[in-house]
């Protein structure tokens, strides 16, 4: 074999390739073609295995004319390439086309109880005047219930809860979270800034404000300086951070035996209906109490508050009736997202 | 307390409105439940004058009226009552009026002559009793001015706390608006002329227990005509909200309300000659005024003659000793009985009277006096009567005024507002706290059981009124002294003292878990915690369940229901142990309201008690049921089933580093006895497995699955801070084992040996579960994926190798499973 015939040899693969890479119908195809042309094993490979016969002089001048070949083939390869991805492209795209403008399945929708959740949001409220949350007994004692909270047995002001009492004389279901202000002070002393929420009990008949089982949120600051003032800022800004920073407060004096002075809270807010809506009951914590709870009422003093979960909720999602708390219709607690 | 303002004004000037004075009350500590205009129902109702009253042409039984009503037409009246008479004020009803009963005024023919509106008797306007004759007015009522203005009265209804008993009267309530008003206050006792015989004439008092009795006042009045009280007396009574009995009674009751003392009016003539204090003897009985029958207790208080117990003493009179309308002379008991004795008595009979509330609160000591001689004073002017001369007394009719002292610099610490000494002691002054001239007042009562001495010059005394005894110690001064300045006034500032240690929330946790369950889809409920008998026998958790630090964590279930002493209803007369009967009972009405799906769950507590000591634990509930979710239009809904319930548990039980161990079945009342399973672990225990087919909640379609799970830190714990290595950069690799798993052994026997005899598996999965031919039947062909993550060296390749076989041995021992084949990379 000598130079020329070997140079016609890679010409005409060219002129072939040519054709044949024209006609590849798919860029597999011309994948395949590419290959068995210019790959290890390929036509110019195969072609160039004759080289060896070659004279020493002319084996330089067929390795141009390869390499010519070579990359006119690669370049008609790649050029093809682009027309024909271009066409399966928009082919691909046809066949794989779907109706996306289907509504989708349903999100699975579910909820957190407003009674929880607005038990938290007092207590990240509060939490940024460091009060932290505590949980006490719903079994209680009427030592603890009442009388270490300055009720004694026989007084009127009992009347003031309607008790439900266990068969084990002496025990009760708290009807207050009040007691828990008496186990706070006795497990750790001042300083004291907690939050204690939780579930109540009390005799009493069901309707749309009332429920023999309700929720409530005690709160006890006690250290060795707070004041009738303080208690004023902390509840003004609990008051603002449930209905909105334009809510405005009103404290007047109240009556509970286990606060001295005692307080009570009216909230009014744009949106309000009602104008004053009485939101909480407070004072500074009886000294009579803080010595019950082991801390010297000259050294130290505080202040409580204590407010109603459900009436909370109520008036911040505008429920009309608490009842429909504990009925739980899924309809209902959709409304919470 | 309804207080009538015309009543109140009687003892001191008020300029304001109902509604301004009931504002003013509300921010000085006095809430006021409503103001109310009594009358204001007397719509189209008018002041008129009799021109000329004459016989009815047809019927003997009417007279016709002319009757002017002002400047506008004379209008021609037909009137049914005999005690008119032309010159006379009358309440006129004109056509379109509408009765308080709700019957419409309408001109009517009435025998024949036309009638133009309707003359009023009290009882037509719901003012007096009177129903027989018209309400004749006072001569100088102003003629055609609504009724309501003539006769009308502003009512503002005080809710009084229990340390206020000195509220419930007007006086007292009168001494509070003087303190608003500045206006001052005082009572015009009423002169009591005295005549005929001594009391003491055939009377004689004693009193057996002067601890219960300190002080006991009698008086009599004689000559008496007991009859309806004035129409005046009625109207005010009506408008405080009492009803009128007749005009000895009713004078007792305008002194209750007046002065806030209750006093007790005896028929003379049905009591003997001795009138006793004394406790009840055993087996004593009294039929009380309500016409029940008591048996008395050997703690009961009674007045009593010579023979037998007249009356429950503060609470209720006797029917015996009744006042009747042939009554002519009274036995006026008007005493101080002990508060507890009283309110123990009225608690234990269930009868609680205006009496017994005003006596609980505590009396002032020098009303017994002035009650009993004001009672008296009414019946002369009321009645007739003639009070006899002198009183029947036991016991000191006054008490030594008690100071009290107070540190004004306190007082400003406690309330945060700068009043200097002198301002503080001026505003007490405005209630009738009066200041002391006590040079050396050291001594501070903090609490009843605390009293300091301070340097002199530091505290100031003052004198307690005699009504006040709710003022025992200084923080009850402090409370004034803010009260009387107003809160409104006190500035707000936040606390700057010592904070106290920081400590975790015990809800982060439980918070974690909520919105876990919630982003799942499921809805939290919170349920009842009483629950019948029915639903509390539905259910008891394993004790051996939760066991060892969860148990003490999150609490053991056990022990006994607890049962309400008074409940309210069958219905929740006992606290539940577990959660799922309360969480059944709103799957129910979940159903009932159309909910063919849905999937709830709640974080409460359970209840128990053991040998007398109450215990409460706390537990995650789940109840799924019907659809899972709405699959897409193409794929169809998934419906709940046990694997996607324990996808979810192993979600919950993840947040605790823990995967459930589902083992043995439970024994239950509430779970279907062949889908079932305990789930044991350290810091995930409980039970799964769908509603029992007898269980009345229970139907074919959809079917109830139900979860209970106690979880390490769900109660009060934080939550922990993973330890995390980092992984090497060579690939995990798994190997799966094929086996044959006997009838007798349970999967999750199975995959509890492999999870802990292959200790180098960073994870076990059961990838395929084949029942049924060509298998024996119960056999079970299972594929178990144990996933590896070789060291970067690619060292304990033969470790893993090692510890397969050892576990293909294991299983083969303990569960009696075959290994079918081994395959993996």
């Amino acid at each position: 074999m000598d130079l020329a015939a070997l140079e016609k040899q890679l010409r005409t693969l060219q002129a072939d390739a040519a054709t044949r890479i024209s006609a590849a119908a798919s860029t597999a195809d011309l994948d395949e073609l590419g290959s068995s042309l210019l790959g290890k094993r390929g036509a110019i490979t195969e072609i160039l295995r004759g080289i060896g016969a070659l004279p020493a002089d002319d084996r330089p001048k067929i390795g141009v004319v390869a390499n010519e070949v070579r990359a006119a083939i690669d370049a008609s390869v790649n050029a093809r390439r682009v027309a024909l991805s271009a066409g399966e492209l928009l082919e691909r795209i046809e066949r794989e086309r779907v109706d996306a403008t289907t509504p989708g399945p349903a999100p699975r929708l579910g909820s957190l109880h407003p009674i929880p959740e607005t038990i938290a949001a007092i207590a990240e409220i509060m939490s940024s005047f460091g009060f932290v949350v505590s949980e006490g007994q719903e079994i209680e004692d009427d030592v603890t219930n009442f009388q270490l909270l300055n009720i004694p047995e026989d007084h009127p002001s009992r009347d003031l809860w309607d008790t439900l009492y266990l068969q084990e004389p002496g025990r009760l279901l708290r009807t207050h979270t009040s007691p828990g202000q008496i186990r706070t002070m006795q497990a750790g002393g001042a300083p004291i800034r907690v939050i204690l929420p939780g579930r109540c009990f009390r005799y009493e008949a069901v309707d749309a404000s009332h429920g023999f089982e309700f929720h409530q949120v005690e709160g006890l600051l006690v250290d060795r300086g707070a004041t009738l003032a303080d208690l004023k800022g902390i509840l003004d800004e609990l008051a603002k951070g449930l209905f909105g920073s334009a809510a405005r407060t009103r404290f007047r004096p109240g009556y509970y035996p286990f606060t001295e002075p005692s307080v009570a809270v009216d909230v009014s807010w744009p949106g309000s209906k009602d104008g004053w809506m009485t939101i909480l009951g407070a004072g500074m914590v009886h000294p009579v109490v803080l010595e019950n709870g082991g801390i010297d009422p000259e050294t130290h003093q505080g202040f409580a508050f204590g407010l109603g979960v459900e009436r909370i909720a109520m008036l911040r999602h505008d429920i009309p009736d608490l009842r429909a708390f504990l009925e739980n219709d899924l309809r209902f607690l959709a409304g919470f997202r | 307390m309804k207080i009538p303002l015309s009543w109140l004004r009687e003892f001191t000037d008020v300029q304001l409105t109902a509604e301004q004075l009931a504002e003013a009350l509300t921010l000085r500590g006095l809430e006021v439940r409503g103001v109310e205009r009594w009358g204001a129902n007397w719509s189209k109702m008018v002041v008129g004058e009799l021109l000329e009253v004459g016989p009815h042409p047809k019927a003997d039984r009417l007279q016709l009226t002319k009757v002017r009503i002002g400047d506008g037409p004379i209008l021609n009246i037909v009137c049914g009552a005999r005690n008119i008479a032309a010159g006379q004020r009358i309440p006129v009803a004109l056509v379109g009026a509408q009765m308080p009963d709700g019957r419409q005024i309408e001109r009517a023919e009435k025998m024949g002559v036309a009638s133009e509106g309707m003359l009023c008797s009290g009882q037509e306007l719901d003012a007096t009793d009177d129903g027989d004759g018209i309400l004749i007015l006072d001569p100088s009522a102003p003629l055609g001015v609504p009724l309501v203005d003539y006769l009308g009265e502003d009512v503002i209804d005080v809710d009084v706390k229990p340390n206020r008993g000195d509220l419930l009267s007007i006086l007292g309530l009168a001494r509070e608006v003087g303190a608003i008003t500045g206006a001052p206050v005082a009572y015009a006792a009423r002169p009591l002329k005295e005549g005929g015989d001594a009391v003491a004439a055939g009377l004689a008092l004693r009193v057996a227990d002067e601890a219960l009795a300190p002080h006991v006042v009698l008086r009599v009045v004689d000559g008496l005509n007991v009859a309806a009280s004035p129409d005046r007396v009625q109207m005010r009574l009506k408008a405080a909200g009492l009803r009128s009995i007749s005009n000895v009674v009713d004078a007792t009751n305008y002194i209750m309300l007046e002065l806030g003392k209750p006093t007790h009016a005896f028929d003379r003539a049905k009591v003997g000659d001795t009138v006793q204090i004394r406790l009840a003897k055993k087996g004593e009985s009294l039929e009380t005024l309500d016409h029940e029958v008591r048996s008395l207790d050997a703690t009961d208080l009674v007045v009593a003659d010579d023979r037998t117990a007249l009356a429950l003493a503060g609470v209720m009179g006797g029917a015996s000793s009744e006042v009747t309308p042939s009554t002519t002379s009274v036995i006026i008991e008007s005493a101080i009985f002990a508060p507890t004795s009283v309110r123990r008595t009225a608690q234990r009979h269930s009868l609680r009277s205006e009496a017994s509330h005003r006596f609980e609160r505590g009396q002032e000591r020098r009303l017994a006096v002035l009650g009993a001689d004001q009672v008296a004073a009414l019946l002369t002017e009321w009645a007739g009567g003639v009070a006899r001369s002198g009183r029947l007394v036991s016991g000191a009719e006054e008490v030594p005024a008690a100071t009290l002292n107070f540190r004004p610099a306190r007082v400003r610490a406690l309330l945060g507002v700068a009043l200097t000494d002198d301002e503080q002691v001026a505003l007490l002054g405005t209630i009738g706290i009066s200041a002391e001239a006590a040079a050396d007042a050291t001594k501070i009562v903090v609490t009843p059981k605390r009293s300091l001495s301070v340097a002199k010059g530091s505290a100031r005394s003052v004198r307690v009124p005699s009504w006040r005894s709710d003022l025992e110690i200084e923080a009850d001064l402090a409370e004034e002294v803010a009260r009387l300045y107003g809160y409104e006034r006190i500035p707000t500032s936040i606390p700057s003292a010592d904070l106290p240690p920081h400590r975790p929330s015990p809800t982060l946790l439980r918070d974690r878990v909520r919105r876990l369950l919630a982003d799942a889809g499921l809805h939290e409920v919170v349920t009842h915690a009483l629950v019948s008998a029915a639903q509390a026998e539905l259910w008891s958790e394993p004790t051996a369940l939760v066991t060892g630090s969860l148990a003490a964590s999150e609490g053991a279930a056990g022990g006994a229901s607890i049962v309400l002493k008074n409940p309210l209803s069958a219905d929740h007369d006992r606290l539940r142990q577990s959660l799922l009967p309360s969480l059944l009972d709103r799957v129910d009405a979940n159903l009932r309201y159309g909910a063919t799906s849905g999937a709830i769950f709640e974080v409460g507590r359970g209840y128990g008690s053991t040998k007398g000591v109450p215990s409460e634990w706390t537990r995650l509930a789940i109840a799924v049921w019907g659809e899972r979710e709405q699959g897409a239009p193409s794929a169809g809904a998934t419906t709940w089933n046990l694997d996607e319930l324990k996808r979810l548990l192993a979600q919950v039980a993840h947040l605790v580093g823990e995967r459930p161990a589902y083992g043995a079945s439970i024994d239950s009342a509430v779970l279907h006895p062949g889908i079932n399973a305990g789930i044991t672990g350290d810091r995930f225990a409980g039970l799964l497995g769908e509603l029992h087919p007898a269980s009345p909640t229970w139907r074919d379609e959809p079917r109830v699955l139900l979860a209970e799970v106690a979880i390490a830190g769900l109660r009060s714990g934080r939550l922990d801070v993973a330890q995390v290595s980092l992984p090497p950069t060579t690939p995990p690799v798994t190997r799966d084992i094929a086996l044959l798993i006997p009838a007798a052994t349970t999967v999750g026997h199975v995959v509890d040996v492999a999870r802990k005899s292959v200790s180098r598996a960073t994870a076990v999965e059961l990838f395929d579960l084949f029942a049924g031919a060509p298998l024996a039947p119960g056999e079970r062909s299972a594929g178990l994926r144990f996933t590896f993550q070789p060291s970067a060296t690619g060292a304990d390749d033969e470790a893993i190798t090692v510890e397969l076989a050892a576990f293909e041995g294991a299983v083969l021992r303990a569960c009696g499973a075959r290994i079918r084949g081994v395959e993996g990379q």
